[in-house]
């Protein structure tokens, strides 16, 4: 350690009263009382060394005779060394002397003292006295709380280790109500801290529940690329985070631990995943993790983590539900109600309509007639939602009911049952008359199609009702949906009537739907490979 | 924001080194500009409908058309209405993203390696060096690394495939030994076979979600590395008869991504999306020879087709899913799809297809020209996906923020738009072998027609399957290929 400067000087039993007299004062000739306290130091430095400062600046010679003799009576008065040396009758001359001027015999030591600074960055030189002092009292303060912290510390080690009391011979218990009072007291050192050198301390820190963790630090190289400036609780919940994964701990502080985390960043997927293995390992209702996760799936729609938590959290549930139709039931409905929640803000969430997707699988709700009404009111909504078609395209031929398993989508499937493929023609047809150059509905159609091994050409008529004169140059052509004519082509390519079917691609690349023209004259090329 | 563009300033004196008579030229005598309508005017088919997705759509157009008119006061164009790629201010932006960034980036803390690989390769794809930052990603990288295989999104996280595969990526990019030799190869392989699961497909990280990213970065990983693809015999797909290996059931799980629409989905029964269109054919490339392994397990002609229907006018850029907005970032998702099937159909040499999917009995013809408009996309790219302010990076459209994710995915899809890639004959029937790993790519500029950007503004090419520059590729192979066991 530092020696230690005396920050405020003693008063001495040799120094003159400490008003200042009206015998010249080197430094400051004010009468008032100094403004701050290092001008206060200074005047005391000067005025326990009369005409140093003086001497200082002009040179013993400059001064009087008799400030002359006085400065060297005072430098051989505190000086034993010298003063031993001078012969008695001189050493006697001395004391007279000293007397009479009655200056301090004691100096004070040199003036280089920091006072640091405070929490604005402010020199704490600067201060009054009296707001010294009270900083003073703070850092008193301060000090006896950081002594029964340790106290307490010291206390819960015993106690971890078995000790008995001195006194009762009974083993050490730290009771909830001293655990209380350390937290208090941690508040009010934090205060303390932040108000005197403007330190913030985390959460965690100041948390006796978290004192037996000791945090790991990022430690990243300096010259790390793209590193993220940390905002200091992040900073301090990650490196708990750390240090509680690393001893595999599954805790309600952990759980708490990971909620903090992941309201600060989502995006943490390493953090979700030991939330789940706390859920688990602790045998935590799922019921309320997914309540709990609700509320964090509406305020970050865009995020992965959270409907793979999902997708774990009913993996586990999924067993208690098999034998019961009714929970099953319930459980799909309550599930359906917030998605359609949610999928009100973002009515094309991938991540949304992926995890309904398996849900649909895992609850085995394929023939739900809530889950297909569920979609067609999207649909209702809003007839180019593609996510909703693919979704229903999903519960219309993948049940398992009636689907061959192992086929591509885009393969006919002789389990595909005519009248479901008949009625789902007859949905799309109808949504596309409402918009006929919305993609959705064609796709839609053309899938049901194959999937159902029906002739694209049963469609023709329908397709043909969009388009008018193709062909024609005397500008009656008319195209109300490009998709028509693309599937038209196609049409008469399986019909082998190369020719309309060349007419059709033509015409699209050269007015309908230029943009694709490349993909229209490579379309024409496979006609004629065909 | 409209209004700001019915009035023209005159060009800026101050311009006059950096742009040639013509443009100050053609800049005063507005419109004339050589745009066709094409891109200037609204699709001829318009329904009367309106619904939020339509709303959105015309609001979309409304956005990028003045852009795309030559009607931005920011930027000089050249005689077609198009401005020149602005790579002093974007490499200044990417260079900042690799250095420390503030606290607002938080929700990067579990991706840096991605912005690791997205910054450097799109300083790649602009011809800048990037080998300087070796020695600061060698650090970065190794403190991501986990003793137990892979990388984290950062320190003391838990491995995850799509970081991983960032992480390898921005290794092969800066290039060299001390970068190839961070990878703890050994550790990595365990990894990846405890990810892999008995249906084919991998999860993204321990205990995460099985999705086709899972399986195309597993691929690049296992190829650029050279790992082996035998099973530990902890891995959840490890059999004792030793049939089953890293790549068995790959095809097949990206078969089942494909839905009715031709596109491909994050995971089977999910909605097509332009990003997993890239990842399930680099998935099946990786496999072996693409012209056998794509039509093996996708049904190409209706791929081609929902991919071809991404690509909207007057916008041009291309969208990630039917009805959904143009976004530059499919410039890559889905226009580095092109480059690839475009090298299938049109290599001399392409093996026999029979045995595929049953949709693709026919024999797939060559593409004339081309399967998309390279014009158009060169166009958004160019005249919407630049942020033109001081700030540069490139975006995802007018009025967005640009970021390094954009910035490397724009640039990704520009230089698809630029390059042709052909594929030389394969010799060899067996996708096991090396032959058909390292096939024999070689890409030269596109010849369009009419080239609408000024020659400064080709980029550098990025390999059609592994998206970096093929020479990072080869040099990353081949050292592992080298070098005996790990």
């Amino acid at each position: 350690m530092p020696p230690k400067s005396k920050a405020a000087p003693k008063p001495k039993g040799t120094e003159p009263s400490k008003q200042p007299t009206p015998t010249p004062s080197p430094a400051s000739n004010t009468t008032a009382v100094p403004a701050t306290i290092a001008a206060r130091s200074q005047f005391r430095y000067d005025d326990s060394r009369p005409h140093d400062a003086a001497r200082l600046k002009i040179g013993l010679a400059g001064l009087p005779r008799d400030e002359q003799a006085a400065w060297i009576s005072a430098r051989f008065a505190r000086t034993p060394a010298a003063r031993t040396r001078l012969p008695p009758k001189a050493q006697r001359e001395l004391w007279r002397q000293v007397n009479e001027a009655s200056f301090p015999v004691r100096a004070l030591r040199g003036s280089k003292h920091s006072w640091g600074r405070d929490r604005n960055e402010s020199e704490v030189s600067g201060y009054s006295a009296e707001r010294f002092d009270e900083r003073e009292g703070r850092r008193a303060q301060l000090t006896c709380l950081e002594v029964a912290s340790r106290g307490f510390r010291e206390r819960r080690e015993r106690e971890g280790k078995g000790v008995r009391d001195i006194v009762t011979g009974d083993k050490i218990v730290v009771t909830e109500a001293e655990v209380e009072a350390e937290r208090i007291r941690r508040g009010e050192m934090a205060a303390l801290r932040s108000e005197l050198y403007g330190t913030v301390q985390g959460s965690f820190a100041l948390d006796p529940e978290w004192d037996d963790i000791v945090p790991i630090p990022q430690g990243e190289p300096e010259a790390a690329l793209a590193a993220i400036a940390y905002p200091a609780d992040y900073d301090e919940a990650i490196s708990y985070l750390r240090a509680v994964m690393l001893k595999k701990e599954y805790s309600q502080r952990c759980l708490r631990l990971t909620e903090t985390i992941i309201e600060m960043n989502p995006a943490h997927y390493t953090v979700w995943l030991y939330r789940a293995s706390n859920v688990f390992a602790l045998k935590l209702p799922i019921t309320d993790e997914m309540e709990w996760l609700n509320k964090v799936a509406l305020v970050n729609l865009k995020n992965y983590q959270i409907w793979h938590h999902r997708h774990l959290l009913v993996d586990n549930l999924y067993p208690t539900l098999a034998g019961n139709p009714d929970e099953l039931a319930r459980f799909a409905t309550t599930e359906r109600k917030f998605l359609t929640q949610i999928l009100v803000q973002d009515t094309k969430n991938y991540h949304v309509w992926s995890y309904r997707s398996y849900l649909v699988g895992k609850l085995g709700v394929w023939g739900s007639p809530e889950e297909l009404k569920s979609i067609e009111d999207l649909i209702d909504d809003d007839v180019r939602n593609n996510s909703a078609w693919s979704h229903r395209f999903f519960l219309v031929f993948s049940d398992p009911a009636h689907t061959t398993p192992g086929l591509a989508a885009t393969e006919p499937d002789p389990a595909a049952p005519q009248d479901i493929t008949d009625r789902e023609v007859e949905y799309a047809k109808e949504k596309i008359n409402l918009a006929p150059q919305n993609q959705s509905p064609w796709n839609y159609l053309k899938g049901v199609l194959v999937k159902g091994s029906q002739k694209l050409s049963s469609v023709e008529d329908f397709a043909s009702g969009f388009v008018k004169g193709l062909g024609n140059k005397d500008g009656s052509e008319a195209v109300q949906s490009t998709h028509a004519l693309d599937l038209l082509a196609e049409i008469y390519a399986e019909k082998r009537e190369k020719e309309k079917a060349d007419l059709c691609l033509r015409r699209l690349g050269e007015k309908w739907d230029r943009i694709r023209i490349g993909y229209w004259e490579w379309r024409r090329k496979c006609l004629e490979e065909a | 924001m409209k209004s700001s563009f019915q009035q023209r300033s005159p060009p800026q004196p101050q311009d006059d080194s950096e742009t040639d008579e013509e443009c100050i030229t053609e800049r005063t005598h507005y419109p004339a500009f050589m745009i066709p309508d094409l891109f200037t005017q609204l699709p001829l088919v318009r329904d009367a409908l309106v619904t939020s997705t339509s709303q959105t759509q015309d609001e979309t157009v409304d956005t990028c058309l003045p852009y795309l008119a030559g009607e931005d006061e920011l930027f000089m164009y050249n005689l077609h209405g198009v401005p020149n790629l602005d790579r002093e201010r974007h490499i200044k932006f990417l260079h900042s993203s690799l250095g420390r960034l503030p606290g607002r980036f938080l929700a990067a803390d579990a991706s840096r390696p991605w912005f690791l690989y997205w910054a450097l390769s799109a300083l790649a794809i602009m011809g800048e060096d990037v080998s300087s930052y070796r020695e600061a990603l060698v650090d970065t990288a190794r403190g991501m690394q986990n003793e137990t295989g892979g990388f984290g999104g950062g320190g003391k996280q838990t491995s995850h495939i799509a970081t991983t595969y960032a992480i390898v990526l921005a290794l092969a990019l800066v290039g060299g030994e001390d970068a190839f030799e961070v990878i703890d190869r050994k550790s990595l392989w365990s990894w990846l076979c405890e990810l892999k699961q008995p249906d084919g497909g991998f999860q993204v990280f321990l205990g995460g979600e099985e999705d086709i990213r899972g399986a195309y970065c597993t691929a690049v990983i296992i190829r650029l590395l050279n790992l082996p693809l035998d099973l530990t015999p902890t891995s959840p797909a490890w059999t004792s008869d030793g049939t089953v290996d890293l790549f068995s059931g790959v095809g097949d799980y990206v078969r089942r991504c494909q839905t009715f629409e031709g596109g491909i989905s994050g995971q089977p029964n999910a909605e097509a999306h332009g990003a997993y269109a890239f990842c399930a054919l680099g998935a099946l490339a990786l496999l072996g020879d693409p012209r056998r392994t794509i039509p093996r397990y996708l049904d190409v002609p209706r791929l081609i087709s929902w991919l071809s229907s991404r690509q909207y006018a007057p916008e041009a850029g291309f969208s990630g899913r039917t009805n959904k907005l143009v976004d530059g970032c499919y410039s890559h998702w889905v226009g580095g799809c092109f480059p690839l099937i475009e090298a299938c159909l049109s290599s001399p040499g392409a093996p026999d297809q029979a045995a595929g999917h049953p949709a693709n009995a026919v024999r797939l013809p060559p593409v004339p020209e081309s399967l998309f408009s390279r014009e158009g996309l060169i166009r958004y790219i160019l005249c919407c996906c630049q942020d033109q302010s001081k700030r540069g990076g490139l975006r995802d459209k007018p009025g967005k923020m640009s970021d390094a994710y954009h910035s490397c995915y724009v640039l990704s899809g520009l230089s698809s738009a630029q390059h042709q890639w052909q594929l030389a004959p394969s010799g060899t029937e067996d996708d096991s072998t090396a032959a058909t790993v390292d096939l024999v790519w070689t890409v030269l500029p596109y010849l369009d027609d009419v080239q609408v950007f000024d020659q400064k503004n080709l980029v550098r090419p990025i390999h059609p399957v592994y998206a970096i520059p093929l020479h990072s590729q080869q040099a990353i192979r081949s050292y592992f290929l080298a070098k005996e066991g790990f």
